[in-house]
């Protein structure tokens, strides 16, 4: 009985880790390319799901189809949040302060807007993949979770390659050091980004679909002290493998501490185990944080 | 004319709250968005001593300020070191914040979630404007101070700061237990002029209300953020707005401002200095 | 009692790495008490990177900084200020938005030993300190020939005083050593004259020994000797301004072949 639980576990653990990671490479991606927290990505998660909802609920559309609406639902929405909170703050070169406070004011408002206007309900996704299960090893897996962890391993191997490979991506990792001279050199400073939020929003609606069909849509559900922001630090901010890593570690480690202890546990482990990394090993894992220059 | 009384109780109340996180947050230049769980600790530590052991009320609001002064302590001493990055630094007391009302959720001396009913109605208006006029007072000159010197500098330039000979770590800790004293204080007056509270009442909304008017009276400011604070607490009362609509608006108000006007309404000045020198020949205040 | 020629801060196998980069490698030197030290080379040398370590910004990786005979490695940055040194910055770090006069109070205000009570009371001993401050801030800044801006914002200053406020800011901690990064930077030659005439009253005055990098030659070459010249981090040579100036390595390194140096008289 025993192996059975712990290769459950695992699986669990591993499938929930998988959307974790997708929430976790959008912090990552913009943490790594503007050296900012942006606490608003856990209300774009949440949007991603909402149009998700609305797709697959009222349009009875199909999963596909849901997903593409939805990443690009959330992608847009993260390009706006750029463009009307962030633009003009960066071009003023405002303090990191600034930028903060703007971030935190988009993610009150737009879960509020949804809390006033849509309600707090929760709302269910239609069944997509049923009850269906498949076995591995002896134990049942659902299909939603072997799907949600393939997707995000290779959605995540995908961008990594794109940042390292194509122009676009290493023409973003070069904005990563030196934005001035990117600048210089002709690169579209404002494309760039744009490009850098619209893929950070893509994931994020991914994200927010797999997250509402797992479990429930809810305005809260993308809050900044949520899994997507623990698991980015974990992982170390600004690191694309770090993200999945990281969200893979939190999702294992959270559900054995939920099945073999309590899940009232889990919440409080996962936050404290947030505040740990945060005080004693800042930067991750894998972190990279670019320092002041003095 | 009694529901305006106790309007303007409320706002002076909350007045002294926005007190302290403007000393954090406008003049250490720290972005906290977990201050109601100070102002939570202050007055569940209050009610309880005088509702359980009959405290004499002057010194029961003392000891809902000390408490949370010195349950700041538990947040400030880890995060607060010297290589800080803000972000973390926000999210680690955002976090706090939420766990502190999960605690007095689950203390048994709190009551739980139900709340404790019944705290006697000590707070009255004379109480309330002599906190809130002592309050100023020790503000402006702490900020006068070495100390508040020491602060600002840390918001202007943590680095040159620390060339001007400040301590960075123990500045922003002493910050910071003087923000949570002044939110103690104002909740210990709140429990016992509501003669009810929840935990509840002590969540990331409230902390949103206080940054927000903050921020809208502006970063460096002690008037500023005073009046957004009443005209925060009146205007929503007198037009009855509900409660996820404030939010909403305390959202948006925040992204506008740091947008258009980051100064907020007053930004670095103080009312006073609008009638005091009328020639600035140095030039506007930037923000 | 001053003994010109001891050292006053001696640098010892300085090396600091970041990452892959050896910054600053098994640098050694000394500055002499009551000179006009003068650090140049080429950008990226890692001279400003020497500043950030001997005023504790950075930990050295390996090495030692003997401040009147004391290890200053490791200590951190307001503690090295309380010893005795201080600085400028290369790329001015004023307090902005405050005025002239709260940027160099504050430096006054964290020297003394305030009682905490009395400034939140605002007693009449608190009240008197705070006078007394004022009036030395004033002086300062007047000293500098800052006194009218007092009430300025310190952001809203032309460029040139910007750094001259900079300059009464490290005063007011009272140093031993003074660490100049690049005071001329941006400044024309008549404005680079009046501060080599600046740094030079500013040692008089105030008793200070001058640690400066610079990349204005005419500067150096005029106001500092010993010159210490840094390539790739380490040292490259060191001497007199004629010593260096004649220096093939340092020539070719740095001057630039068959470049001659600006060879102005101070004014």
């Amino acid at each position: 009985m025993w192996p059975g639980l712990f290769l459950q576990t695992l699986i669990t653990g591993l499938s929930i880790g998988g959307i974790y990671a997708l929430m976790a490479v959008g912090y990552s991606l913009v943490f790594s390319v503007l050296n900012f927290s942006n606490f608003a990505h856990g209300a774009v998660i949440m949007l991603g799901a909402y149009v998700g909802l609305a797709l697959a609920a009222k349009l009875s559309l199909g999963f596909g189809i849901v997903l593409a609406g939805s990443i690009a639902g959330a992608g847009i929405i993260a390009v706006l949040n750029e463009k009307l909170a962030y633009s003009s703050l960066r071009r003023r070169k405002a303090p990191s302060l600034y930028l903060m406070i703007s971030a935190m004011g988009c993610a009150v408002f737009l879960e509020n807007l949804v809390y006033a206007t849509i309600g707090s309900r929760f709302y269910a996704f239609p069944e997509f993949f049923g009850r269906q299960v498949i076995s591995i090893g002896g134990s049942s897996v659902s299909l939603l979770d072997v799907g949600a962890f393939l997707f995000a391993l290779v959605a995540i191997l995908g961008l990594h390659l794109f940042i390292n490979r194509t122009r676009t991506g290493i023409a973003i990792r070069a904005g990563v050091s030196d934005m001035t001279m990117c600048s210089l050199m002709g690169v579209d400073l404002d494309r760039l980004i744009a490009i850098v939020f619209l893929l950070a929003g893509g994931f994020a609606g991914v994200a927010g679909v797999f997250l509402g069909i797992k479990y429930l849509v809810y305005p809260t559900m993308g809050w900044v002290t949520n899994k997507a922001y623990i698991a980015a630090v974990i992982g170390g901010l600004g690191s694309l493998p770090g993200a999945l890593a990281g969200g893979l570690i939190l999702g294992v480690v959270e559900t054995f501490v939920s099945s073999y202890i309590s899940s009232v546990m889990r919440d409080v482990f996962s936050f404290s185990l947030l505040i740990a990394f945060l005080v004693w090993r800042p930067n991750g894992l894998w972190g990279t944080d670019s320092e002041e220059k003095v | 004319m009694d529901y305006i009384l106790s309007i303007v109780i409320l706002a002076c109340i909350n007045m002294i709250a926005v007190l302290g996180l403007s000393i954090f947050t406008g003049f250490t230049g720290l972005f906290s968005l977990g201050h109601a769980a100070f102002v939570g600790v202050g007055a569940y530590t209050s009610a309880i001593l005088t509702y359980y052991y009959y405290v004499p009320f002057p010194l029961a609001l003392a000891a809902g300020a000390a408490a949370a002064g010195l349950v700041s302590l538990i947040i400030g001493i880890p995060t607060l070191r010297a290589k800080l990055r803000s972000d973390y630094f926000a999210i680690a007391i955002l976090g706090f914040g939420e766990a502190m009302r999960v605690v007095l959720e689950n203390l048994e001396i709190t009551n739980g979630a139900r709340g404790l009913p019944g705290i006697d109605n000590f707070t009255t208006f004379p109480i309330v404007l002599a906190c809130l006029a002592l309050g100023v007072f020790f503000a402006r000159n702490f900020l006068r101070s070495r100390w508040g010197a020491a602060c600002i500098a840390i918001r202007e330039d943590p680095i040159a700061a620390e060339m001007a000979g400040v301590r960075l770590f123990r500045t922003r800790l002493l910050s910071l237990v003087v923000s949570a004293v002044y939110c103690g204080l104002s909740g210990g007056l709140l429990a016992h002029f509501l003669s009810f509270i929840q935990p509840v009442m002590f969540t990331l909304v409230q902390s949103t209300q206080l940054l927000a008017a903050v921020i809208a009276g502006g970063m460096g400011s002690l008037s500023g953020p005073l009046i957004a604070s009443f005209v925060f607490i009146g205007l929503p009362e007198a037009l009855r707005v509900a409660q996820m609509w404030r939010l909403v608006a305390y959202g948006l108000l925040l992204v506008l401002i740091m947008v258009y006007r980051p100064q907020g309404l007053m930004g670095y000045s103080e009312l006073s200095s609008f009638f005091r020198r009328k020639d600035n020949p140095g030039g506007r205040m930037q923000p | 009692m001053k003994t010109p020629g001891k050292a006053l801060l001696s640098v010892k196998g300085l090396t600091r790495d970041f990452g892959g980069i050896r910054a600053v490698d098994s640098f050694s030197f000394d500055v002499h008490e009551d000179s006009i030290t003068g650090i140049i080379g080429p950008n990226g040398a890692g001279k400003t990177t020497v500043f950030n370590l001997v005023t504790g910004i950075y930990r050295p990786t390996a090495g030692s900084i003997f401040f009147e005979g004391e290890e200053m490695a490791g200590l951190r940055p307001d503690k090295i200020v309380r010893k005795g040194i201080a600085r400028t910055f290369q790329n001015i770090r004023l307090f902005n938005r405050r005025t002239c006069l709260d940027n160099v109070l504050t430096p006054l205000l964290q020297r003394e030993r305030c009682s905490f009570p009395g400034a939140l009371f605002g007693t009449p001993g608190a009240r008197r300190l705070e006078r007394e401050l004022h009036g030395r801030a004033i002086e300062l800044l007047s000293a500098l020939g800052l006194g009218k801006y007092a009430s300025w914002q310190a952001n809203t200053l032309p460029y040139g005083l910007q750094r001259k406020l900079e300059i009464a800011r490290a005063l007011a901690t009272e140093p031993k050593l003074l660490l100049l990064d690049e005071p001329a930077a941006g400044m024309n030659p008549e404005e680079t004259r009046a501060l080599a005439t600046l740094v030079g009253e500013v040692r008089q005055k105030f008793n200070v020994t001058i640690l400066l990098i610079e990349h204005h030659m005419d500067l150096v070459m005029n106001i500092c000797s010993p010159i210490i010249v840094m390539n790739f981090g380490a040292l490259l040579a060191a001497g007199t301004p004629d010593e260096v100036r004649e220096n093939p390595e340092v020539v070719s390194a740095y001057l630039g072949k068959g470049k001659k140096t600006n060879e102005r008289t101070s004014g």
